[in-house]
């Protein structure tokens, strides 16, 4: 199913387009790494031919520099502002692999995308599901796109 | 008299980018509207002159079809044209759209190009 593939590819057409920052994708972490240091994170829910929850987890200093690329200002803290960003990159990526499975005749639906922000969070799913994360970055450092997902 | 749009969408981020979009362009509205749902839009049509909407689909409270479906039977602003933006741009939405009205669909994400092309037209 290429989830891999598909997720850097829509990845890099969102911040082309629509955040105008360079970004550049690294190798799927291992499935046991699990405490990424990210302080904000946006989540979305997939239903369809398959189910999975899509995530994109990013440390304080990376928030800041992609929603402020995304509004056109400054943003010095984690805001409502920032959550709301990081859940429109969900949802376009999430809607990225909609499009893309759609071609393999595999329908997907998505849910309204929901965000968190602290120092110290998990994330954890109910279910014992497969998992990708795969590691992008920019100028400001690191960030996270996470796929959890069960093949129906 | 100048041109006013109504941007509808729940994100204000994503309300942020239509609008600088629509300065990049090239296209001037003298004044820009805005909406957090369907039915803040249907109260802002209510109220105001708007010459076309672009507006979300996946929205709270009332998304974009429920919206387009309650504005085309509201004979003072069914004729408004409308624009979908939308991560949600399958056949079968885009198709239930143009079947209450809607004059087009830009996927997210977008390009300031595909903004004036599928906009440019109706104004």
């Amino acid at each position: 199913m290429e989830f891999p593939k598909k997720i850097v590819e829509t990845t890099e057409e969102i911040f082309s387009t629509m955040i105008f920052m360079d970004v550049s994708a690294d190798a799927p972490l291992n499935q046991g790494k699990q405490d990424l240091g990210c302080h904000v994170s946006a989540m979305i829910g997939l239903t369809g031919g398959f189910s999975a929850m899509l995530g994109i987890h990013c440390p304080e200093t990376v928030g800041l520099a992609i929603s402020g690329a995304m509004l056109g200002m400054e943003i010095e803290e984690i805001d409502a502002d920032v959550k709301d960003a990081l859940g429109e990159i969900a949802n376009m990526v999430a809607g990225g692999l909609k499009e893309r499975f759609a071609t393999e005749n595999i329908d997907l639906e998505l849910a309204i995308p929901t965000a968190i922000s602290g120092k110290s969070y998990t994330i954890a799913s109910p279910t014992k599901s497969n998992r990708i994360i795969i590691p992008f970055s920019i100028e400001q450092g690191p960030f996270f796109i996470e796929m959890k997902y069960n093949l129906n | 008299m100048g041109k006013t749009v109504l941007i509808v969408d729940d994100s204000n981020t994503m309300r942020k980018i239509v609008s600088r979009s629509l300065r990049q362009a090239g296209i001037d509205f003298d004044e820009i509207l805005e909406a957090g749902d369907g039915q803040e839009a249907l109260d802002v049509l209510a109220a105001n002159s708007v010459d076309v909407v672009l507006s979300d689909i996946n929205m709270p409270n009332m998304t974009g079809l429920e919206f387009l479906k309650a504005k085309s039977e509201d004979d003072a602003i069914k004729d408004i044209p409308v624009i979908m933006i939308s991560t949600e741009t399958g056949a079968d939405i885009i198709d239930e759209a143009k079947s209450y009205g809607a004059k087009g669909a830009i996927k997210k994400p977008f390009t300031p190009d595909l903004i004036n092309e599928t906009l440019g037209p109706l104004l």
